[in-house]
């Protein structure tokens, strides 16, 4: 672990707030442009002269290695020592701290560490965190507090930087709008004099040391409503500990030196750096018996995204028969922070130079896992898909073990999932409970080895086509009519909230109220039942036991299902067609389940809870189980609302996420 | 007991008890943390193998003297397969404590290596644990896809001490190298416990040609970087019958013991672009025809490859092609040794006309192609330079096997009355 080298070092910070101090100053003086003209024609000339040097070393590197390669054992080239960066001495940092309506900056030592000119980006207060004794940045955040609840998520993050750490606080544009009387002491308590009183649209900066002094805090009121307060520049000297001081003093286990690695370089993460009662990074959980998956590798799927990284694999990590072993972490891009969360939890990472852009990106993020993980585990006949933003059940791979020998021996099984799209709150009951539906719901999935090689892997999307993989995979050319295995219960819980293409509104309405196993040890019920042939069986058996409703109630009062406990109950809508989801569509709004697209069918028919009880939607005519419709019976035909363009615009975002 | 064994017998002329001692040690360290690692000490195995049915039938006996530890040797190689052990650091302190100094030897993930931008933490490859005079060598063997195990070469780093142990003379790690996966035998062997080989000498053989080559994946990128991979269905589609055919042709091969190895349009494939050329439309595998057998036609058959043609004789030029799924033809070319060359024949049906395509001699190594452990020339760049000649890097569609190949030559004609035997066309 210790020898896992960042390839492309994520620097270079530029050495440049000598320079931006002066710009900011001087900029509007007619007299500097003749000089600003020199600078750049010497600065081109700098940089030629620098590509050369670069194209001249890489040539040399890349003979160099050639010709390690062609020695037997030895490779006596060069016996040069590397010299080692000079250690810092120094006991005073210069910080430099900005802020203004349209630019924050931080500069330490004259190293630019923060740098936000982005418009429409960026607002609110900008928070970095620096290492007492070394000066490095540990955590960098923005918390947008002109808008609702982020002041709230400000202090959580400030609560869990310890004590002694140096805090940066700068606010781009508007930081004060939400900034609730909570925050404002917690400021107040950091020694910020103005934090208090801070309002509409002043600019501000602060440095201090958490739990310690003051170095400085500057600060420019807004004179009116319209107008910003003018930019401020605090320049101010840090004086640094001693590095025993900055560190706990943890006994020295292998564990605690991964734990000491990863403080000492990272912020954010509370109790695990906790000095006193350390929160532990090893879980032990109880193994499983007969575990049918403990041999089966484990993607994880991850961005930059380091916190949910680290919440997912504590949930992962102590899921009850999780094999360490067998996990890998593919990052896309080459982000430090999320790898040293990998290494802090002692597991495997790798990163992926990120190729194309946006929903392309991502998909060839998951082919070049995907095809890792199997080169990897050559032996291997499955492998688990996780995202880094996902929790893990706690019977997650009891779930697995019990069900995985239906994807080995069924071939008209895509996949089997641990979420159920439209397992709600109020919708799923049934831990034991399992189904086969026609769509792909992915987060937390297993993949058949043989159809990612002969199938998927040889023709998966290619960069220039922007395609998501996930609606790649849902494809009728890939699927080929063959369907998944999900929980009544999702063995899987959606945290994510800030994604690629997700927004927090959207998240609250779908996503939060999801319902997640947290029963250890489930016992799934009739596993066999699962078959293909068996489902049918299985669907005809509960069809002919469900009392039919009364079909003359709006089926999205209440009161349309009895209030009874353990029944079954089925109702019968009207789907002219196997694509006809108009009615399905509009049950599924009111019922306050997923409604973006169809999900969770199996030849026309969906099951869910209702009030306890097991409810049973057939489409008819178009569901082979119409035959099951007494005659007296007329399906219920729900309309759609009137085309209105704001709504269409909704469902055609949310399609292209999960 | 192991102890007053050695003092009996340690102090025996030309006989090394630090040897033994080692070993001793290193066993208990690695038992005590669960490492299942096995003896792959070819000159240990060699003389185990002289007694291996009297070592088998007294898995427990104690011995009378100490027969294989204790030739004076300056390391004792082991194998440890990386998936069973837990990369625990735990036991390097656990060897320091005992008096142990080690080396790791760490490098790049060959698994990862095909994939252009992956990045992952470079893996051990090897261990040398080093205790007074003697040293202990541990080989890690991984397992790559095509059901094998691979382990890696021993290069030294610069920082690395050069005069650790005497690197030069080990028995593995001056080539990767790759091996079938040994069944264990657990035996008793100068009162020690060790894992070894089930098969001693088959082991051995093994270890004698093991020699691996890695696929150049660097030179196929920048290959793809000129030349654009065909992606279309048709390419899709052909590659993977031609993966399933290799597959095939492997699986009827090995189970006759016949080794194998991959020619012309197939060896250009991987050597140049790793993968299958989508418009090659067959399959190309060389023989020694010293490997013949007669039941490789009949195999084929019931592997449910018909034969296709089959030109020449076993004496003389033999070319053999069977019929696999839609169009996608298995040509075996049978390759003649002679003192400065090697060559195969070529038969043209119509006319009778015969060719000859010379090679310099070459020895076999093993790589990993579309999920295989297969043979290659080890000498492929010459191999590949005699058939397509200096523009091998150029693809070319139109190929026409009597006259592009680069080392073509006129052979006469067979005789007529021959014909019935050496062009049969089925």
């Amino acid at each position: 672990m210790e020898e896992w080298k960042p390839n492309p070092p994520v620097k270079p910070h530029k050495k440049r707030s000598w320079y931006l101090a002066w710009k900011y100053k001087l900029m509007n003086q007619r007299a500097l442009r003749k000089l600003c003209q020199t600078g750049a024609v010497l600065f081109l000339l700098v940089t030629v002269i620098v590509n050369i040097k670069l194209i001249l070393d890489t040539r040399r590197a890349a003979y160099e290695e050639e010709e390690e390669s062609a020695q037997d054992y030895d490779d006596e080239m060069l016996n040069v020592e590397v010299p080692r960066h000079p250690v810092n001495n120094k006991k005073v940092l210069d910080v430099e701290v900005y802020s203004s309506r349209s630019k924050v900056y931080v500069a330490v030592d004259g190293t630019t560490v923060l740098e936000d000119e982005a418009r429409e980006q960026g607002r609110g207060i900008h928070v970095i965190v620096l290492n007492q004794a070394t000066g490095h940045v540990m955590a960098k955040r923005v918390f947008d507090t002109y808008s609702p609840h982020e002041d709230e998520a400000m202090v959580l993050f400030l609560n869990m930087v310890a004590r002694g750490r140096i805090l940066i606080f700068t606010i781009k544009d508007e930081g004060s709008f939400h900034l609730k009387e909570t925050a404002k002491n917690v400021l107040k308590s950091l020694g910020s004099q103005v934090a208090p009183f801070l309002s509409w649209r002043d600019m501000w900066t602060f440095v201090g040391k958490k739990g310690g002094e003051v170095y400085g805090e500057k600060h420019a009121k807004s004179p009116a409503l319209s107008t910003w307060g003018d930019p401020v520049l605090l320049k101010t000297e840090v004086h640094l500990t001693s590095v025993e001081d900055a560190e706990c003093h943890w006994p020295d286990t292998e564990l605690n030196r991964r734990r000491k690695r990863f403080c000492s370089k990272v912020e954010g993460y509370g109790s695990v750096c906790s000095c006193k009662d350390p929160t532990p990074i090893e879980f032990n959980p109880d193994p499983l018996k007969d575990n049918k998956v403990f041999d089966v590798p484990v993607a994880v799927i991850a961005g930059n995204r380091p916190n949910y990284l680290y919440r997912m694999l504590r949930s992962l990590l102590s899921a009850q028969g999780v094999n360490p072993q067998m996990i890998t972490v593919f990052i896309d891009g080459y982000y430090e922070e999320p790898m040293d969360v990998v290494e802090l939890f002692g597991l495997s990472g790798i990163q992926h130079t990120p190729i194309s852009i946006k929903n392309a990106r991502v998909s060839q993020h998951y082919k070049a896992s995907l095809t890792a993980t199997f080169n990897l585990f050559p032996d291997a006949k499955f492998a688990v898909v996780l995202e880094e933003d996902l929790d893990i059940s706690v019977d997650f791979f009891s779930f697995l073990s019990q069900s995985i020998h239906l994807l080995e021996e069924d071939e008209s099984l895509y996949c089997i999932s641990a979420w159920n799209d439209q397992g709600y709150e109020h919708t799923a009951e049934d831990p034991s409970l399992l189904y086969r539906v026609e769509t792909m719901p992915g987060l937390g999935w297993v993949l058949r080895k043989s159809l990612y090689k002969d199938e998927l892997e040889p023709k998966w999307p290619t960069p220039e086509k922007l395609w998501d993989w996930d609606m790649w995979m849902r494809m009728p050319e890939q699927r080929k009519g063959r369907e998944c295995i999900i929980p009544d219960i999702s063995r899987s819980y959606h945290f994510g909230i800030v994604g690629l293409n997700m927004n927090g509104y959207f998240h609250e309405a779908y996503f939060k109220k999801h319902k997640f196993n947290t029963v250890p040890n489930v016992q799934l019920k009739n596993v066999e039942s699962l078959r293909k042939d068996n489902y049918e069986t299985e669907i005809h058996r509960l069809l002919g036991e469900a009392e039919v409703l009364d079909h003359s109630k709006n089926p999205c009062e209440d009161s349309f299902v009895p209030d009874t406990e353990g029944r079954v109950y089925v109702m019968f809508i009207r789907m002219e067609q196997e694509a006809d989801f108009t009615t399905w569509t509009q049950l599924a709004k009111c019922l306050h389940i997923w409604d973006l697209d169809v999900r969770g069918n199996h030849k026309g028919l969906w099951r869910l809870f209702r009030k306890k009880n097991h409810f049973l939607v057939v489409g008819v005519p178009a569901s082979p189980y119409s035959s099951k419709k007494p005659s007296s019976v007329t399906p219920i035909y729900m309309e759609p609302p009137a085309k209105d363009e704001g709504a269409a615009a909704v469902p055609a975002a949310a399609a292209e996420q999960t | 007991n192991g102890a007053a064994f050695s003092k009996g017998r340690g102090s025996q002329s030309g006989q090394d008890s630090t040897r033994w001692h080692v070993v001793r040690k290193f066993l208990g360290l690695i038992s005590s943390h669960n490492i299942p690692v096995y003896l792959i000490d070819p000159l240990i195995l060699g003389l185990v193998n002289k007694d291996i049915e009297q070592i088998r039938s007294s898995p427990d006996g104690p011995s009378p003297e100490c027969k294989y530890f204790c030739a004076p040797r300056d390391f004792t190689t082991f194998a440890l397969l990386d998936k069973t052990w837990k990369h625990d650091v735990g036991l390097f302190r656990a060897a320091e404590k005992m008096g142990f100094q080690w080396l790791k030897i760490i490098n790049k993930d060959p698994r990862l290596d095909g994939m252009d931008d992956l990045s992952g933490m470079e893996i051990p490859l090897h261990y040398i644990f080093k205790l007074a005079s003697h040293a202990i060598h541990l080989v890690v063997f991984y397992e790559r896809s095509g059901n094998f195990l691979w382990h890696g070469p021993l290069r030294l780093k610069q920082h690395m001490d050069r005069k650790f142990v005497p690197f030069r003379k080990l028995h593995f790690g001056r080539y990767p190298g790759a091996y079938e996966k040994p069944e264990l035998l657990l035996v008793s062997i100068d009162d020690l416990k060790v894992q070894i080989p089930k098969n001693p000498s088959s082991f051995l053989e093994e270890m004698s040609h093991s020699r691996f080559l890695e696929c150049r994946y660097r030179e196929a990128r920048a290959f793809f970087q000129l030349y654009p991979d065909d992606s279309s269905l048709d390419a899709v589609e052909f590659r993977k019958k031609a993966k399933s055919l290799l597959h095939l042709a492997a699986l009827t091969l090995n189970n006759l013991g016949v080794k194998f190895w991959l020619s012309s349009g197939t060896c250009l494939g991987w050597f140049r672009q790793c993968n299958v050329i989508p418009h090659s439309k067959d399959v190309d595998l060389g023989i020694f025809i010293r490997d013949y057998k007669a039941d490789i036609i009949p195999a084929f058959q019931k592997a449910g490859l018909p034969l296709k043609h089959k030109f020449g004789k076993v004496e003389d030029s033999l070319e053999l092609s069977f019929q696999g799924e839609d169009d996608v033809k298995l040509d075996i070319f049978f390759f003649y040794e002679e003192d400065d060359h090697v060559w195969n024949g070529g038969t043209q049906a119509k006319s009778g006309k015969k060719f000859k395509y010379l090679f310099p001699k070459f020895t076999l190594c093993w790589t990993e192609f579309v999920e295989l452990k297969v043979h290659v020339p080890c000498e492929t760049l010459q191999y590949v330079e005699a058939n397509y000649g200096p523009e091998w890097k150029v693809p070319v569609k139109s190929w026409d096997w009597k006259s592009s190949p680069f080392n073509v030559q006129d052979n006469g004609i067979w005789p007529i009355d021959e014909w019935d035997n050496v062009i049969q066309i089925y």
